[in-house]
């Protein structure tokens, strides 16, 4: 593989050649070389499953390489634990946060220290790093009173802590709202031309690198496909880069990050107006178990072949409404109908039964049963079709595996195999074949691209559109604004549990959703 | 393992070829590890002073071979094979029972009762007693079905505790004139036991080939059967299955953990509760409940699951084994040793059973931190 020509100006801080990392028999990284020079940010690009994380997890000691070196500061060495790492000067903020909730900030950066606790000169560090690189936090707060765009500066400043001069971020903005992202980039870029950072910023938003970083590292299936630098790349090329074929980028918008407002606004609006909507959430309030607002008074309504977006940066009401779409949180007030019938919340199977279909966020943990066999799987939620006197017609359930595994392109040696080894985009068409094989009247997808590879993404956005077609009412929940603009008629913003502002697709200004996700109202709603 | 394996993925060992060697592997590793226990524990007998060989010639005799033992095993394993057919339907449903010395007790003092205190047909009080022990040792656990779902009590501590309430109660019964004491003024240890149970209350014996066995044998080996069967193959294993797997789909789909869970207790505690029941009409302490009249069978059906893996066919063998081991030592005496090195050995055996997991883990951990080291790069 050839390297891209070495700026002299720009010292390689590290250097990885001929990185390898197999999973049993999935290659997750193929001979990889990567440098990361001082004074530069380095995006690093690709689909979900190109081998982003786990080349990073290598670099910070997570993950062990099956064969390739690391050198820093062109001195070879070896990193066996993040310990090890830290020590070397590299330093990672994660993409799932590692913060305890019921501690503060300063207990949570003294956490996982050697040396002996000394609170004050914790607070007195932290107030200084957040001086230094305009990283606004209060060492007293509490975590769990922190917004997700807080959060990370804490773990940013965790990470400084230790003076890195290598720091690899990983998916950071996927939580944040554009404001917050536009302030991470102005604190790394700063690092960067000030303290001479290296920084990897791993990411698949291509408009993300493109804006942010200084060279463009691009993966695919565990390869490097190519080194850019990020003055001589567009958005079209670094997405057949990415993908390895060209691609629509309007459908793809939510596998590659980009909004191409010019196609949206050529869309035209499907919903049939003056139908009773299929469903009504009417001011729907969930207390948490320690008495936190979950719901706030959560007012929605989906029409027959309608698609309501629900946008909103995470944590703000997402997985509780999907939890009561699932029966598996009864509402303290408020209401759920479905085609006017009002549904028990909380009741096992109650929505199930009324007609409601959820793809959930975390599949893993409520949308199958990875122990069981695929077959079993897809008709788990109507097993009662396939039993005669209480004995599993066997038969009966392959023939009907079998020809939803066909319709909808699940990728499997076959329907005996246990669902834990379907890849991640086979089994999200999985849970969406069950999903849509009852018939449901609503179907409630909840981050249902997540994870996934721009193919499978794109069949995931067909479907929703096609269940839409056939009368189905959908609810599509997602924190990515690119997904909503593409697939719903309507978008409708949650916000700390509540909906707080609504337009049409047809006069959707991304700029105004920004802010209303960020919970700003403003004059103009 | 840490040398080879160079290759580039695309001319590595078709996926099956791997499976199989690893499966294979692990084989010999089961092989070796219970080869290991027994060997230790003929170590530990001659260290004492005594000879392994003749110990283990006395087992074996004690066991299977000397005239009418292997009957006597097999009825000694029916118990154990019912409490362990109970904890696998719990298990599966993701509940785990540990209580069936309790419930077995409870299930045995029910055929007491049925057995020397109601008048009637000597087949109707047998089978009536059976289902009224079952019923008792369901009942039983359900209590701790209902602590669990009400008050969120986790079933392992209150079926633990309830052993415990079982043991007063069952002691209290066999002391207590108006309950179940003997009131035979002709029997000195009156005081301690039930009176017997009528022949005509007996179930019948099976004899074959020079033994005899409990008539509780076939139906235990049938019930484990059945048990395969419905988890595998009917709707109500399935849900247990999907409860056991993943309560949150469950609820989704409509299986209440409620309702479903406390099912799986119910079924539980009842297989308890027939093998107490069954132990007692098959002859244990001479037809007579008595306060100890458990001796642990509870504990070792539990035993007896955890090495079956949780699969209801091969609880039967494993049944056998631990009821070899039980009868075996009765055999011990001659040879001069403690029969206690028996319960050495079957600890040595649960231990050795656990080996093989951890080994393939540590292997694997080993081989990465190797490579990452630098001894291949």
């Amino acid at each position: 593989m050839a390297l891209p020509s070495e700026r002299p100006e720009a010292t390689a801080a590290l250097e990885v050649r001929g990185m390898t990392k197999r999973f049993g028999n999935l290659v997750a990284c193929a001979d990889v070389d990567l440098v990361l020079r001082r004074g530069e940010i380095h995006g690093i690009l690709g689909e979900n499953g190109a081998g982003k994380s786990t080349l990073m997890r290598m670099l910070i000691g997570l993950a062990l390489p099956d064969a390739g070196s690391i050198a820093i500061d062109g001195e070879p060495c070896r990193i066996i634990d993040p310990h090890h790492a830290a020590g070397r000067g590299i330093g990672m903020v994660h993409q799932h946060y590692s913060l305890v909730d019921a501690l503060t900030v300063w207990e949570n950066v003294a956490l996982g220290e050697k040396e002996h606790l000394d609170p004050d000169a914790t607070r007195a560090r932290i107030r200084a790093i957040s001086e230094r690189y305009g990283l606004d936090v209060d060492p007293d707060a509490r975590v769990r009173d922190l917004t997700a765009g807080v959060r990370q500066r804490v773990e940013i400043i965790k990470c400084l802590r230790h003076e890195p001069r290598i720091l690899i971020l990983d998916e950071p903005t996927s939580v944040l709202t554009p404001a917050e992202s536009e302030q991470l980039f102005s604190v790394l870029k700063e690092g960067v031309r000030r303290e001479g950072w290296a920084v990897a910023l791993v990411s698949h938003k291509l408009d993300e690198l493109l804006h942010a970083s200084d060279r463009i590292t691009i993966m695919r299936d565990g390869r490097v496909v190519s080194h850019v630098l990020t003055a001589d790349a567009d958005a079209p090329s670094l997405a057949r880069a990415m993908v390895g074929r060209d691609v629509n980028l309007f459908s793809a918008s939510a596998a590659i990050g980009v909004v191409d407002e010019a196609a949206l606004a050529a869309a035209t609006d499907a919903a049939k107006p003056g139908l009773p909507p299929v469903l009504e959430i009417t001011g729907a309030s969930v207390r948490g178990a320690d008495g936190e607002i979950l719901l706030d008074g959560l007012t929605v309504s989906v029409a027959p072949g309608e698609v309501v977006g629900v946008a909103g940066v995470e944590g703000n009401g997402q997985e509780p409404l999907s939890k009561v779409m699932s029966s598996l949180l009864a509402l303290d007030s408020g209401s759920v109908r479905v085609d006017g019938v009002e549904v028990a919340t909380g009741r096992a199977g109650a929505m199930m039964h009324a007609g409601v279909a959820v793809i959930p966020a975390d599949r893993h943990a409520s949308g199958c049963v990875m122990e069981m066999s695929v077959a079993e799987n897809l008709v788990l939620s109507s097993i009662e079709r396939y039993t005669e006197r209480g004995v599993l017609d066997r038969d009966a359930i392959r023939k009907r595996a079998v020809e939803l595994i066909a319709e909808f392109d699940v990728h499997t040696p076959g329907p005996e195999t246990p669902f834990g080894q379907l890849s991640g985009g086979n089994q999200q068409r999985a849970v969406l074949a069950r999903a849509l094989s009852v018939g449901p009247k609503v179907l409630v997808a909840v981050q249902p691209t997540r994870g996934l590879d721009v193919g499978a993404i794109e069949y995931i956005g067909e479907r929703l559109q096609r269940a839409a077609a056939d009368g189905i009412g959908v609810l599509l929940v997602s924190t990515d604004l690119g997904e909503i603009a593409a697939l719903a008629h309507r978008i409708v913003v949650i916000y700390r549990g509540k909906i707080i502002g609504e337009m049409p697709r047809a006069q959707l200004d991304m700029e105004r959703l920004g802010l209303l996700i960020g919970g700003s109202t403003g004059e103009a709603a | 393992m840490s040398t080879t394996d160079t290759r580039p993925a695309e001319s590595r060992q078709p996926f099956l070829d791997e499976r199989w060697r690893t499966r294979s592997e692990m084989a010999l590793l089961y092989a070796a590890s219970i080869f290991g226990a027994l060997g230790l524990s003929a170590l530990m007998v001659a260290m004492t002073g005594n000879s392994w060989q003749k110990v283990f010639g006395a087992l074996l005799d004690g066991a299977f071979l000397a005239p009418g033992r292997w009957g006597n095993t097999l009825t000694v394993a029916m118990p154990m094979l019912l409490v362990a057919l109970g904890t696998v339907v719990a298990v599966r449903a993701g509940l785990f029972n540990i209580g069936q010395e309790g419930q077995l007790l409870m299930g045995a003092m029910l055929m007491a009762v049925v057995g020397t205190k109601m008048e009637g047909p000597g087949v109707l009080l047998l089978i009536g007693g059976m289902i009224m022990g079952a019923v008792a040792g369901g009942a039983f656990a359900g209590i701790s079905a209902v602590m669990r779902y009400r008050r969120g009590v986790p079933e392992v501590i209150s079926t633990l505790l309830m052993v415990f309430v079982a043991l007063q109660l069952t002691g209290f019964a066999v002391i207590t004139e108006w309950f179940l004491r003997d009131n035979d003024p002709n029997r000195p240890q009156r005081a301690q036991t039930s009176a017997a149970l009528d022949a005509d209350t007996h179930l019948p014996e099976i004899h074959i080939f020079g033994n005899s066995f409990s008539l509780g044998v076939i139906i235990a080996v049938a019930l484990a059967v059945v048990v395969a069967f419905v988890l595998a193959r009917t709707v109500w294993g399935f849900r247990f299955r999907v409860l056991g797997h993943n309560p949150i789909v469950a609820q989704k789909i409509g299986i209440a953990a409620t309702r479903t869970g406390s099912l799986a207790l119910f079924v539980s505690g009842a297989f308890a509760g027939l093998a107490g029941a069954m132990m007692l009409v098959s002859g244990s302490s001479s037809y007579r409940f008595t306060p100890g009249f458990s001796t642990n069978i509870g504990w070792q059906g539990l035993l007896v699951a955890l090495l079956a893996r949780s699969r209801p066919i091969a609880c039967i063998p494993m049944a056998v084994l631990f009821a070899a081991l039980r009868t075996g030592s009765g055999f011990l005496a001659s040879t001069g040793v403690d029969r206690k090195i028996v319960d050495v050995t079957q600890a040595l055996l649960v231990l050795a059973l656990l080996i093989p997991p951890a080994v393939a883990f540590i292997r694997e951990r080993r081989r990465a931190v190797a490579i990452a080291a630098g001894d291949r790069v």
